[in-house]
């Protein structure tokens, strides 16, 4: 071999291999990304059936979840409220997607919120307690010294404590429930991530849609699963009345929160400029997607 | 002997008042109520009986107490009282000195008799000032505001701070789970009036240094109650005939009860049944049994008349000082108690100020504190509710199930939910909204009323560039109002907040209305 053929093969062979990676990687992506939904809305079924498939639609937990991952699933457990008066995520899902991301190989889940009652009695009454811990998960109270000062790179707010094993996590799952919030009209998937922030947290609520969207920009979780099986539409967040509560059996799920977020708007009916929020998330690009041409896949199940 | 199984006993006494503190928490799933140790205080019947005039069926373990205690005189002080108990672990410790050394404190015996006779005259006229002096609510108390919180800190610093070591932090983590969903799960509880309540206890057990069992000897009023009871008592200290007349029962008693020079007798007032004579007599002598014998005979008590006069015009000068105080109005502007508890005047009789209602408040809302005077000083360690510190839950009704006397009623949970504790003010100079006319209702958030009684009124409003901006204005709806507080407790302000309770539209409720 010439010595300059060999230099020319070498050359050729190291751009190769460190380029060949970063198209595969690419083709992946684009193939992922087509493959699969946007999003996906189920409607008509028990809330781990509308789980399941709406996870097949999506490609399957193993999509998101890799062997040996740590997750976090952050439901609401806000309340110190029973299940049927939706005013926390319902428990029977949150088991369901514990045992979804142990099938898919996680090596820990972890399940905590911050309340707004107090602790012990949102997450026993809430159920969600006894049957994630029954699915698998470890289910743990807020320990006040994890939260982290993290930076954020926001219009308002340049710093906020978000809580250790959230940051930590491989991946996350946001799991809200969806409800009437009568400062931000609906509390979904943005909304909920407040469960994981430190600190005084009605703060945030003067200037609430710039603050909100600031601190999530940062913390944007894997997946997110909206839990419709009940709605609560007045009265929000804390509820409290079965008059405002409405069964709708369903589920959405997207990789991408804001998306998530927009579709639930259907539920109660409003539109996205309605809910300054969401419309400052999408403002700013906080949305993977292209919300007006969001490509969804609608299954009602029978 | 026996005064081997008067400390195991003693220890276990002391074990289950501590374990039924510590039950005392939610998820309330009692197997034995947790109020139920508390209501042995033979104090608590006689002023019942005073208050009412009748024998009330609720106090059956006091009464089952008193009972006995005519036959087996003071027991009580020497096996079950937990009080007691501690205070002989801190003799342990303090090292008093012998009965011969202290034997200048004798003559305030009498202090305990003029103590209970004196608050029998306040309470006659409808003064109840016993509790604070109560053996049982004076542990209770220092355990809830002062023991408990204090271990909390030590153990949660002490697991948190190994942490921070590298190779130790999953032990310790795995320690400080266990530790906080099994035994000490509540956050670390911060109470007003923690001074003056551990230094209350801190006297009595630093009394310890002047004589063994000093506020036993000489003040505690349920001590002097049982002795006055004693009369009767059928097991006898017999000393046998062998007897040397060394004196060292003598110099040992826990109560000074063996009279000096003649340690034959025992003043039946003020034994409270240890043991420990027997214990001391010197081995090969063993000279002391004890027998069953009915020979009814008296034991003087130590309160001469002289005494006891001075002690009754003492207590009417205290009845008119305690009566003669302004009580001013709008300091009772705050005065919260927990939902279900019976008119104030009632109130104030009744409650035994043993704090059981704040400990199990603090696994909840935890807006109970020990209250402090603001005009009267049978306000002091009354339950309050501070609810810029903590609010009551809506879906709690412990407060009322874990009281040993009724003071606060135990409501059903549907009951407590439409009982009004006060009512919601806004401070509209400090609000958020209308004094910045930005966006907040946090208040309006947490309000937790089926139909929210935190309602708001969306205004327009001309911005300083001509730009118009929608402000949502809240403000109370009284009818649908509890006073919780959770409005007050989550206001997101420094300071004080834009949204307190006042009593007013509080609703109390007594007896009868419970029934109904």
């Amino acid at each position: 071999m010439k010595r300059r053929k060999f230099i020319k093969t070498t050359a050729a062979g190291a751009v190769g291999v460190s380029v060949l990676p970063l198209l595969l990687k690419n083709v992946d992506g684009l193939l992922a990304d087509t493959n699969y939904p946007r999003a996906v809305w189920v409607e008509n079924g028990e809330p781990a059936q509308l789980l399941q498939t709406a996870l097949k639609e999506i490609g399957g937990m193993k999509r998101f979840v890799s062997k040996g991952d740590v997750v976090v699933i952050k439901p609401n457990i806000g309340w110190d409220r029973a299940p049927q008066f939706a005013a926390t995520t319902n428990p029977d899902l949150v088991a369901e997607l514990v045992k979804e991301c142990l099938n898919a190989g996680a090596r820990t889940v972890k399940v905590f919120d911050r309340t707004c009652n107090t602790p012990r009695r949102c997450y026993q009454n809430s159920q969600i307690e006894k049957k994630a811990k029954a699915a698998g998960a470890e289910v743990l109270q807020i320990r006040d010294n994890r939260f982290k000062k993290t930076a954020i790179k926001g219009k308002v707010i340049k710093n906020w404590p978000i809580y250790k094993d959230y940051l930590e996590a491989d991946k996350v799952i946001n799991v809200p429930i969806a409800k009437h919030h009568s400062l931000s009209r609906v509390t979904l998937g943005l909304k909920n991530l407040m469960g994981v922030m430190g600190g005084n947290r009605g703060e945030i609520h003067n200037n609430f849609a710039q603050k909100l969207v600031d601190i999530t920009s940062t913390i944007l979780p894997t997946l997110t699963i909206i839990d419709a099986y009940r709605i609560l539409t007045d009265n929000g967040p804390v509820g409290g009345n079965l008059a405002h509560v409405k069964l709708c059996k369903t589920l959405i799920a997207s990789p991408c929160t804001v998306s998530a977020d927009y579709l639930a708007l259907e539920l109660f009916g409003h539109q996205i400029k309605d809910v300054q929020h969401i419309a400052e998330a999408a403002k700013r690009g906080l949305n993977k997607y292209d919300l007006q041409s969001l490509n969804v896949k609608r299954i009602k199940l029978s | 002997m026996l005064a081997k199984i008067r400390r195991i006993a003693q220890v276990l006494f002391l074990l289950f008042f501590i374990y039924l503190f510590i039950k005392a928490r939610y998820p309330y799933e009692p197997l034995i109520d947790s109020d139920l140790f508390l209501r042995f205080s033979p104090l608590i019947p006689l002023f019942d009986f005073i208050k009412n005039l009748h024998i009330s069926l609720l106090f059956w373990p006091a009464l089952i107490i008193i009972v006995l205690t005519l036959f087996f005189g003071r027991f009580f002080c020497g096996w079950i009282c937990p009080l007691g108990a501690v205070l002989d672990l801190t003799s342990k410790i303090l090292k008093p000195p012998s009965n011969q050394t202290s034997r200048k404190w004798r003559k305030l015996r009498y202090l305990k008799f003029a103590v209970l006779s004196g608050m029998v005259i306040l309470a006659i006229f409808s003064i109840h000032v016993w509790s604070y002096l109560d053996p049982l609510s004076i542990f209770n108390r220092v355990l809830t505001i002062v023991i408990y919180p204090l271990a909390t800190l030590l153990a949660e610093n002490t697991l948190l701070g190994i942490t921070y070591i590298p190779f130790l932090e999953d032990g310790s983590y795995f320690i400080f789970d266990n530790f906080k969903m099994f035994l000490m799960p509540e956050n670390q509880a911060h109470y007003q009036q923690l001074f003056g309540i551990a230094l209350f206890f801190g006297i009595i057990l630093g009394l310890e240094k002047v004589s063994r069992r000093f506020w036993c000897r000489y003040l505690c009023p349920a001590g002097a109650w049982l002795g006055l009871l004693s009369q009767f008592r059928f097991l006898e200290r017999i000393v046998g005939d062998t007897c040397p007349d060394c004196d060292k029962c003598q110099i040992e008693c826990k109560m000074n009860a063996i009279p000096e020079g003649d340690v034959k007798q025992t003043d039946k007032v003020e034994c409270i049944e240890c043991f420990n004579c027997a214990e001391s007599c010197p081995p090969k002598i063993k000279a002391i049994t004890y027998r069953w014998r009915w020979k009814p005979y008296h034991t003087p008590i130590d309160f001469k008349r002289r005494q006891f006069m001075q002690t009754t015009l003492g207590s009417f000068l205290a009845l008119g000082l305690i009566n003669l105080g302004l009580s001013n109005r709008e300091k009772k502007d705050r005065l919260i108690r927990p939902p279900g508890a019976v008119p104030e005047e009632q109130f104030l009789d009744r409650c035994i100020r043993c704090l059981e209602c704040v400990r199990i408040c603090e696994s909840n809302g935890a807006c109970l504190q020990p209250d402090q005077i603001h005009t009267s000083v049978l306000e002091l360690w009354l339950p309050v509710a501070v609810m810029r510190e903590g609010y009551c839950e809506y879906n709690c009704n412990l407060c009322g199930q874990v009281c040993p006397t009724d003071a606060i009623l135990p409501l059903t949970l549907e009951q407590k939910q439409k009982t009004p504790m006060g009512l919601a003010y806004f401070d509209k100079n400090v609000c958020i909204p209308f004094a910045q006319n930005q966006d907040c209702i946090v208040c309006e958030e947490h309000c937790p009323t089926p139909e929210k009684a935190i309602k708001f009124d969306i205004k327009e409003i001309i911005l300083e560039d001509g730009s118009a901006k929608k402000v949502k204005y809240p403000y109370v709806v009284k009818d649908l109002c509890i006073g919780c507080g959770i409005c007050e407790t989550k206001c997101p302000l420094q300071g004080a907040p834009g949204i307190f309770v006042t009593i007013e539209n509080q609703k109390r409720i007594s007896d009868n209305e419970l029934i109904s």
